[in-house]
């Protein structure tokens, strides 16, 4: 039982996400060389870095354009491919939240996270609240909380990033682009800071490591869902009885 | 010494025939209703009582980009798009990393900056690039009938602007609000010369300004919040729950 493995992520979800993955570093890094002013640039031999990486300024802006392009067409196509069996079902799994479960999750994961476990129980004791980290589903809220912000974002950065392109073959309010520069930096930056916890959670936390996994190769032990993911793993089980039952009871 | 082109200009001598504007106009193919340069006017007195002593007849003012030492528009362009040329000196925009954002316009106390209507990046005066890339000095200079304006290296002392210089006293036109150090010469003196307006800043602009600390801030405590998770994983590696009701083993 314990050695089971159970579908996670399909393919194409999972091709979706590396490929996400690599042109947003690649864009976050682009992005960061374009930023060349004494007032703005936190790293100022950055944009100097890589321009001279890319061969001139031009190279670099046409090079963050085009994967930008390519980044956001991407997802356009398997949007609208995979709407009904891939976009809607995530979508629906990232705006169930439920409230006293998913802030007490966050409460005491969070101290277990960075207090550890001894602490966790202490401070429940003290402030009278149950130390067992509730149960979660397909995605915990933590992870929720993190999607929706990075796919909202996504569409902001995308439509910011293409006004801007806009602006250099055809004529578009001076005030738009003005703004588009400045919320598509803000953006960038909200989701890049929760991306670096969203990065230490996948692949370096413990006991994160089969989720990783699973960004490969699409399945998770049974254990690793029974700990981390209950209420989709009671799911599963529910379904899977429901199909079965029948079945069993004729025979 | 680093070259540094300028003009130094005789506004004494101006006639106020524009010739400079139009040759500009032709030779870098400013559109309709825009234009790189200019000559203003002071306004004449006639009106006075004792009008025979103290008329003052009208000063023409040639003018354009003063490709300043200090400009204000690099410092407001966030790409490092417009950006003074450390080869010449000249205020230069680079029109294949420019997106037009127009961030540097109002930045120009002299308004020598507009957003070009069908190429869609922002132009201005480059002292005429692509003439002395052939040995020739800016149209506007060329033409000049009464040639008022001088051009050269004012770095070089042997070049006609830095020996007008030498010998003569100049003013500079700037706004009290900030030196932009402007190499645009007028010799001895010149009008009107209260003109240039305060250089101003998109309220985007401004905006990215005011909340880029914060967003670094968030990302540096998240960073932070990361290292801090590391090193408890670290050094806390036996961290278990006492009592983990949900724990696989002890349900199978
Ligand atoms: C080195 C970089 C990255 C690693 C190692 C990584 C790892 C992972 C893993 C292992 C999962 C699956 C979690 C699970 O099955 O429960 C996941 C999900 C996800 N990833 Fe990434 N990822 C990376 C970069 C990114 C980037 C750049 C984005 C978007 C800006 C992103 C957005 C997401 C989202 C939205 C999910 C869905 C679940 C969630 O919200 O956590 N990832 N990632």
């Amino acid at each position: 039982m314990a050695h089971q493995t159970i579908h996670r992520h399909t393919r194409l979800s999972i091709f979706m996400h590396w490929f996400n993955a690599v042109c947003w570093f690649f864009l976050l890094l682009t992005g960061l060389g374009l930023i060349r002013n004494d007032a703005l640039q936190v790293f100022p031999a950055w944009p100097l870095w890589m321009r001279s990486v890319f061969g001139s300024p031009e190279t670099l802006l046409l090079s963050h354009e085009t994967v930008g392009i390519i980044w956001a067409g991407g997802f356009l196509i398997y949007g609208i491919l995979l709407f009904r069996q891939e976009v809607i079902p995530f979508i629906r799994e990232i705006l169930t939240v439920e409230i006293p479960r998913d802030s007490l999750w966050l409460i005491t994961k969070g101290i277990q996270m960075t207090l550890g476990y001894p602490a966790l129980e202490k401070i429940a004791e003290k402030f009278g609240f149950d130390s067992r980290i509730p149960d979660q589903g397909f995605y915990n809220v933590g992870q929720k909380l993190f999607a929706i912000p990075s796919i909202l974002g996504g569409v902001v950065i995308a439509l910011t990033g293409f006004i801007m392109i806009l602006s250099q073959y055809g004529t578009v309010a001076a005030e738009l682009v003005q703004w588009s520069i400045v919320i598509h930096f803000i953006t960038v930056g909200l989701v890049f800071a929760g991306l670096l916890i969203h990065i230490f959670m996948a692949a370096i936390a413990k006991g994160e490591q089969p989720a990783l996994i699973s960004m490969f190769t699409g399945t998770v032990p049974e254990d690793y869902a029974h700990h981390h993911h209950k209420l989709w793993l009671d799911e599963i089980r529910a379904s899977d009885a429901a199909e079965t039952s029948p079945a069993q009871g004729n025979g | 010494m680093r070259t540094q082109l300028a003009m130094v200009i005789d506004s004494s001598t101006c006639i106020d025939c524009k010739a400079c504007m139009v040759a500009c106009k032709v030779e870098n193919q400013v559109p309709e209703g825009y234009w790189r340069n200019w000559v203003k006017s002071s306004e004449p007195r006639y009106a006075d009582v004792d009008w025979m002593d103290s008329v003052r007849p009208a000063h023409f003012q040639p003018g354009g980009c003063m490709h300043c030492s200090n400009p204000t528009c690099v410092s407001a362009c966030p790409t490092g798009a417009t950006y003074k040329d450390e080869s010449d000196g000249a205020v230069k925009v680079n029109d294949r990393l420019c997106i037009g954002c127009g961030y540097c316009i109002p930045a120009c106390p002299y308004g020598a900056r507009y957003r070009h209507p069908t190429r869609h990046v922002v132009d201005k005066c480059d002292f005429c690039q692509h003439r002395r890339d052939r040995g020739e000095l800016p149209a506007c200079v060329t033409t000049c009938p009464t040639k008022a304006r001088v051009f050269g290296d004012i770095n070089n002392p042997k070049s006609d602007a830095a020996q007008l210089l030498k010998q003569n006293r100049s003013i500079q036109i700037v706004h009290e609000s900030v030196n932009t150090q402007p190499n645009m010469y007028y010799l001895s003196a010149t009008a009107p010369i209260n003109w240039p307006v305060k250089p101003g800043k998109p309220d985007a602009m401004q905006f990215w300004k005011l909340i880029n600390p914060s967003i670094w801030g968030v990302v540096g405590l998240n960073a932070l919040g990361v290292l801090l998770m590391l090193g408890k994983q670290i050094l806390m590696s036996h961290d278990k729950p006492a009592a983990d009701n949900s724990s696989p083993e002890k349900e199978s």
